[in-house]
């Protein structure tokens, strides 16, 4: 089986969220809380001795994702061909009724939801569409600097190598997640 | 599929290419979906390298095409001005009521009564500030005004310094540096070419060495660079000169370069050293005015003289302020005693144009070099042009204008800057003015928003007879406006654009949708209205394709229009990375600077005739009135500085949801100034001076230095009753006044900051 992940180079990101308003037009998500793909800032020092990054994560496709399992109603599946996890909207029952179930158990808030009653929880989907057509996903397409990548892990780990920690993640190795950093390293 | 099967289909999407032609630095590409004639995605650049990737910007332009907030129908005002109040009139009434306006205001006062207030909200070569200007023209002209905030400063000290825009290196050159500073320039959020920070990075992978200089640890400065030097805001002109006092004292200057390519070198060493004024501009006495330490400065004196070829650049935000103009004097003068111009990995700082797409060549494509010939004003009138503008036509060069160089922006004899519009309009030929002006033509601008002293500007806006503006949102300039004629947006027209400082490649923008509503393009609008005005024969009459390739002819790098309006863009194929100067350095008898000595002017003959001690003829340091050491900062202590920010373009874009989200508007101050104040992150605090109030949120930010406030200018003006601005526009508080070489103070400004006590207000 092909697992499919990012590969995230901390060192290149600005925060320019490009990737996440790219995102955000091609699925279609308005302005608000649902964010497939979110860019948090690390600050960190006191002037002049500062230190600043960002970490651009969307959903990890981790090998062994806690969320297919905790997901009551198994609307979350892991794909067999690429491994990427996707939920379907039809078989969620709805954020208050399950309690938020999947996003208890993600560590990195991949699971989203909107604040309307009862929402059903999306997230990203690897841009399935474009890669069924052979197409890189829109984020990795839009980074003005070249600081995402996505692609079958074993092609990223040649590319990029395997280091899966980074300013402002905390890997899990019992999860295993599909992704891969060049990490900014703190002072 | 044919295409005509095809648009039956419901399904069918098609891709437009166009692009992004706000007044940022870029210009990129953006894949418009269309489905059904209507935008359903936006996809950027994805063909072969190097791509022209677009922004979060650009990216977001759907939702601003089908933003409710559009202007659907033409406006007539019905409540006062800035109100906000307007009712739904036809084109028809629209335009006969602009035009007769016009012509009244024409026949009664004069054409210089009309003052036309363009602006670079929109780049492209055909809409936009063009066809306005044209139309105007040809009804006997207009009060123009001279004047870019952007970058006046910069210009000036290019025009004396090398005597041309074209000082830049191109982003590639950069991986040929062992050294490069960016001093003030904060592309990461500013975009310039599209690129550039991706060059920045690549250059700092290589083990290139990036120092960032600027108030803030900005984006720019914590991801390109390996070092951040913090400096007081202003102060910048002093840590170069002192930076100059390193290199002559220890003789690290390139002699050989400076004996052969320049003049005036001893004058500025002999103010360097203090043999002038008594005061050695040691960086002992930079320290205290820049807050850099002495030691920060002689180090980097020293790794920029030693490691040759370095790239000082020097951003245009440290000169938008009072005496910028000598802050880009002093970097172009650094480069100069360096010798880092025109060699590869090298910069000569100045206006840092690198490609000529921009420039308006001439018919062969190609441009006169070489020393220009002094044309004063004892040269014998011209004979007017159809195309130009007969108010201020054959008038006197201004006062302190650089009309002996050819190029630039800057015209001559144009008598009163963009900044002191207010003034203008306020006390006209009373207060010594060249005209009375009795209505404002604004297009492409959020003037109101977007210079000094938005107050004063409320006040001269209201004083006027009559306002018309083409706009696409309601923003606090249109608010002001008599009659509103809504401008379609460049999703709804073709047009090309190049970028700032013309990288070789131009965008075609092709049309995707029809105009929402009942928009027009800027040019239907002036076609319309020029039929109106009672004008028979016009370019703008002509087929707007065949405009366009009018406007594009002079383009010689231009080798395939179709194949460039197809696909969205042309990219020039350049042999080697361009570098300012760099026969100019090569072979200097064959080719001399443009400048009057035909060399880099250290010390420039020009300034000098103009014997005003407060635009030197080399460059000095000079405190003002709103500096950190001036009186007003006993009651006032806290600088503000006004940069952009990521997620606009100006005031352009501010309204738009995916961009909102990604940065709240705060005003960011250090945790130093925010505890003595009582300030909390997130608070709710008034920042304000003699000039205004704003109410804004605090980001208590170390990433900004003690003493200083920045308040990202953009965002729009939203007075409250006891006119306290509650949209945090940062113009309520900068200056309605320029410095002598024309720069715009909008980064000189005192301010105080306090805790918005709300219990008190509310009671008042």
């Amino acid at each position: 089986m092909t697992q499919m992940g990012f590969y995230f180079d901390q060192t290149r990101c600005t925060g320019c969220f490009t990737c996440a308003v790219a995102c955000k037009d091609w699925h279609d998500t308005p302005a608000g809380p649902i964010n497939w793909i979110r860019i948090n800032t690390i600050e960190k020092g006191k002037f002049p001795n500062l230190f600043l990054s960002y970490l651009a994560i969307a959903c990890n496709h981790c090998a062994d994702p806690p969320c297919v399992k905790a997901c009551p109603t198994s609307a979350i599946t892991k794909r067999e061909k690429d491994g990427i996890v996707i939920v379907d909207g039809e078989k969620c029952i709805g954020k208050d009724e399950c309690g938020f179930k999947c996003l208890k158990v993600c560590p990195w808030e991949a699971p989203q939801f909107s604040i309307e009653l009862n929402s059903k929880m999306e997230k990203c989907d690897l841009c399935l569409d474009r890669l069924e057509k052979g197409q890189q996903t829109i984020c990795a397409e839009a980074c003005p600097m070249y600081a995402l990548d996505v692609g079958s892990m074993e092609q990223l780990q040649e590319k990029y190598g395997n280091i899966v920690e980074a300013e402002g993640f905390l890997n899990n190795d019992k999860i295993k997640p599909s992704i891969i950093f060049t990490p900014k390293r703190s002072i | 599929m044919k295409d005509g099967t095809a648009e039956m289909d419901e399904n069918f999407e098609r891709i437009i290419n166009t692009g992004c032609c706000h007044d940022c630095g870029g210009r990129c590409v953006l894949k418009a979906h269309v489905k059904n004639g209507k935008i359903t995605r936006i996809e950027t650049d994805n063909e072969k390298e190097p791509q022209l990737r677009a922004c979060s910007r650009g990216r977001a332009y759907r939702q601003r095409v089908y933003s409710e907030e559009r202007l659907k129908y033409p406006l007539r005002r019905i409540g006062e001005r800035g109100e906000g109040k307007f009712e739904r009139i036809s084109w028809e009434e629209a335009l006969n009521h602009v035009a007769s306006k016009i012509l009244e205001i024409k026949e009664k006062y004069g054409n210089s009564a009309i003052l036309f207030v363009p602006g670079g909200g929109n780049q492209g070569m055909l809409h936009g500030v063009t066809p306005v200007g044209l139309m105007l023209n040809q009804i006997g002209g207009y009060t123009r005004m001279w004047g870019i905030p952007s970058y006046e400063g910069a210009l000036f000290a290019s025009m004396a310094t090398y005597g041309t825009m074209m000082t830049g290196n191109a982003r590639d050159d950069l991986l040929n540096s062992n050294l490069i500073i960016m001093w003030g320039w904060n592309p990461a959020n500013t975009v310039w070419d599209p690129g550039t920070s991706l060059w920045l990075a690549k250059a700092r992978e290589k083990g290139i060495k990036i120092i960032a200089v600027d108030p803030i640890f900005t984006d720019s400065a914590a991801v390109l660079a390996n070092d951040w030097i913090s400096i007081r805001p202003g102060t910048d002109t002093a840590m170069l000169i002192a930076m100059a006092h390193v290199i002559i004292t220890e003789n690290l200057q390139d002699q050989p370069f400076i004996d052969k390519y320049t003049v005036g070198y001893d004058v500025y060493k002999e103010y360097v050293l203090g043999r002038e004024d008594g005061q050695p501009k040691t960086p002992k006495w930079a320290e205290k005015i820049t807050t850099v330490p002495e030691k920060t400065i002689i180090n980097l004196a020293r790794d920029y003289a030693t490691n040759k070829p370095a790239a000082l650049i020097a951003g245009w935000g440290p000169a938008r302020t009072a005496f910028g103009e000598q802050y880009s004097r002093a970097a172009n003068v650094l480069c100069a005693i360096t010798g880092n111009i025109g060699i590869n990995g090298g910069y000569a700082s100045g206006f840092m144009r690198a490609y000529s797409s921009r420039e308006s060549v001439g018919s062969t494509g190609k441009k006169k070099e070489g020393p220009i010939k002094q044309n004063d004003e004892t040269s014998k009138p011209k004979k007017p042009r159809p195309q130009d503008n007969l108010v201020d036509f054959n008038a006197p060069p201004r006062k302190d204008a650089l009309y002996k160089l050819r190029g630039g922006t800057n015209p001559a004899n144009t008598r009163v800057h963009f900044n002191d519009y207010y003034n203008l309009i306020l006390q006209g030929t009373k207060g010594g003015y060249p005209a009375d002006i009795k209505m404002a033509y604004i297009c492409g601008t959020n003037r109101l928003n977007q210079y000094g002293n938005v107050n004063k500007g409320v006040k001269a806006l209201k004083s006027l007879e009559f306002i018309v503006t083409h706009e696409q949102f309601m923003n606090p300039t249109a608010k002001f406006a008599d009659i509103i004629l809504p401008a379609n947006t460049f999703m709804e027209r073709d047009d090309i654009a190049v970028p700032w400082l013309g990288s070789p490649y131009y965008i075609y923008l092709n049309k995707a949708i029809d105009s929402r509503f009942e928009t027009k393009s800027d040019l239907e609008i002036c076609r319309e209205l020029s039929k109106k005005l009672g004008i028979k024969t016009s370019l703008l009459f002509l087929p707007e394709d065949q405009i366009l390739r009018i406007f594009a002819s002079p383009r010689k790098d231009i080798k395939n229009y179709n194949k460039m309006k197809k696909e969205g863009y042309y990219k020039v194929k350049v042999e080697e990375p361009f570098v300012a100067f760099k026969k100019h350095i090569e072979d200097p008898e064959n080719n001399p600077f443009p400048t009057l000595s035909g060399k880099i002017e250290i010390y420039c003959e020009h300034i000098a005739e103009k014997n005003n001690p407060l635009i030197p003829a080399i460059p000095k340091y000079f405190s003002h009135d709103e500096h950190y050491d001036s009186p007003l900062a006993e009651k006032y202590p806290l600088q503000l500085i006004t940069p952009h920010n990521k997620r606009r373009t100006h005031s352009s874009l501010h309204n738009i949801p995916w961009l909102e989200e990604i940065e709240p508007h705060a005003a960011w101050i250090n945790p130093t100034d925010a505890s003595v104040r009582n300030i909390k992150n997130g608070d709710l605090i008034d920042v304000y001076n003699d000039r205004g109030r704003i109410r804004i949120h605090a980001k208590v930010t170390e990433r900004i230095s003690p003493g200083v406030v920045c308040v990202y200018q953009g965002a729009w003006y939203k007075p409250n009753k006891d006119s306290v601005d509650l949209g945090g526009c940062a113009n309520v508080l900068t200056q309605d006044s320029y410095s002598p070489g024309g720069a715009f103070p909008l980064n000189s400004s005192l301010v105080e900051v306090e805790l918005y006590q709300k219990e008190q207000l509310e009671g008042k």
